[in-house]
């Protein structure tokens, strides 16, 4: 479902990525880590195409990534939920408009938006806050309502980007039981985490990158 | 269709939402193109009147001395397929030495002493008034001159040639000023789009990264500078509207002959003004989304 080949990134001079391979199969929920600095913001963007590889192949659900036309490259965000790191809420916007948005640009119809927000809603626990606006909300609050865009349009892929970077222990909890949810329903998941006690005792399988590299990669 | 109507929506909203930045742009842009319409109105009332004083002198076509009668005839024949000639009078040299001594009264005894009679038969045109213009009068006189049997052809030259002049100055000013206006309006729209444009750059960058196309994050800047323009044109509109029967109001109580005489643009002219104003506005929001990568 993920694919590198060989993938090589490069900021300016500044090697980030560099050779790296990994499969990643349909279906199945795996951790990246590695410390701060190591490239995993980085290897996602190349996974939705916010960034170029300057050598190596990139297949997503399909697509052959780095030869993406500008054009094309919307379709291939359709199908992969993120939810990043800083959240990218739209503000002065309710969180049941935050979260059709991502229905919006398809053009679907806005009876089905209504619905599917709904379930997303009630998937994420926000039901009751439907109507506030996203900057009044709490952080794991906010975190939620990323969760339910990522998920609203039922991506066959969803990228989280330290997920529970802010959040206590106990709504980090929620959060993660929230990735499991999705990627029992068949979702592909991957999770850049630098918090260990995430993945530890997870028994999922754990890519782990250093200076540039795979360090470990961890199938259970 | 459906992305359509969500962009017109967004739009809206943002129309309201800064609505200061909006309002501004819709009356800069109505004062332009209610200062390129006035001087339309302008130089169509100014072209109107050259018109008319154009055909009023009439022309006067002298012929050679002695011509057959077979020539003078054949000479109003030609005058008279000439769909553009109203009235053809023929003047003999005996009517005219008449009209003459009309004219001189008790002093046309200083005609006596002449042995023959000076002038020339001529025919008098009266001319169409509608399709004439100033150029047009001048060719025609041309070509009458160039009759066999045809001495000279008289008509307001002078004024003519700088009535010509004025008329001709005015469209190229006209075409100027439109084209002036035109790159004015677009790149006001422009402005303004791009700050609002700059303004919801996060927020784009977000559309972006969820899935939006280039059209769909457009779309709703298109709309607005179309709105725009087009309020703007209907504004300027109903300004030159009221402008003019204004001036028409003013111009009789000083002048009550001029009633009637001043023309305003046609209809057509006026249901342009928004579509005009629209397009341009349209053209200055184009530009101003840029190319959109991601
Ligand atoms: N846009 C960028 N331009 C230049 N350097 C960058 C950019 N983004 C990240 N980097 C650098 O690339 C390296 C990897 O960054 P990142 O992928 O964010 O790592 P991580 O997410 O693992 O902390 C860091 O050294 C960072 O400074
Ligand atoms: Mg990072």
């Amino acid at each position: 479902m993920i694919q590198f080949s060989n993938v090589s990134k490069f900021y300016d001079e500044q090697i980030v990525l560099k050779d790296i391979s990994f499969n990643i199969e349909k279906g199945d929920l795996v951790y990246l880590t590695g410390p701060s600095g190591s490239g995993k913001t980085t290897l996602l963007k190349l996974v939705y195409r916010a960034e170029h590889p300057d050598d190596g192949q990139i297949l997503v659900a399909g697509w052959d990534v780095a030869k993406l036309r500008q054009k094309t490259i919307p379709f291939l965000r359709r199908n992969v939920g993120i939810v990043f790191q800083d959240f990218r809420l739209l503000p002065n916007k309710t969180v049941f408009d935050n979260i059709a948005i991502a229905l919006r640009i398809q053009g679907l119809d806005p009876r089905l938006i209504n619905e599917k927000v709904n379930d997303a809603l009630n998937d994420v626990g926000l039901k009751h806050k439907s109507h506030a606006l996203s900057q009044h909300l709490s952080g794991g609050e906010q975190q939620r309502v990323v969760i339910g865009r990522a998920m609203v349009s039922k991506p066959t892929v969803l990228l989280a980007d330290e997920p529970t970077g802010n959040l206590d222990v106990e709504t980090a909890d929620i959060v993660i039981k929230l990735f499991k949810e999705i990627n029992a329903r068949g979702t592909t998941v991957l999770i850049a985490t630098h918090n260990r006690e995430l993945f530890m005792t997870s028994g999922r399988r754990v890519i782990f990158l250093r200076d540039s590299a795979i360090e470990k990669d961890i199938i259970p | 269709m459906r992305a359509f109507l969500y962009s017109c929506q967004i739009a809206f909203k943002n129309l309201v939402v800064e609505r200061w930045i909006n309002l501004l742009t819709i009356l800069s842009i109505s004062v332009g193109l209610l200062l390129f319409t006035s001087y339309l109105t302008i130089t169509l009332n100014i072209d109107t009147v050259i018109k008319r004083w154009g055909t009023g002198f009439g022309m006067v076509v002298y012929l050679g001395d002695g011509l057959s009668m077979e020539t003078e005839e054949s000479i109003k024949e030609l005058l008279k397929q000439d769909s553009d000639i109203l009235e053809l009078k023929y003047v003999s040299s005996d009517e005219a030495l008449k009209e003459l001594r009309e004219v001189l009264g008790s002093r046309s005894s200083i005609l006596d002493s002449m042995e023959a009679n000076p002038l020339p038969s001529s025919f008098e045109l009266k001319l169409k008034r509608e399709t004439l213009t100033p150029i047009y009068i001048e060719k025609k006189a041309a070509r009458i001159k160039e009759m066999t049997g045809v001495e000279d052809v008289q008509y307001g030259e002078k004024w003519l040639s700088s009535l010509n002049t004025i008329s001709v100055v005015m469209r190229v000013i006209a075409v100027l000023l439109g084209a002036a206006i035109f790159i004015a309006i677009a790149f006001i729209t422009y402005s303004t789009i791009k700050v609002l444009f700059y303004r919801r750059k996060d927020e784009i960058e977000t559309l972006k990264l969820l899935g939006a196309t280039r059209s769909f994050i457009k779309m709703p800047f298109l709309i607005e500078g179309l709105f725009i323009g087009g309020v703007s044109g209907v504004i300027s509109a109903l300004s030159l509207f009221g402008l003019y029967k204004f001036t028409v109001m003013k111009f009789v109580e000083f002048l009550p002959s001029i009633r009637g005489l001043l023309v305003s643009l046609p209809l057509e002219a006026y249901i342009a003004i928004p579509i005009a104003g629209a397009l341009m506005s349209l053209t200055g929001s184009f530009f101003a989304t840029g190319r959109i990568r991601y």
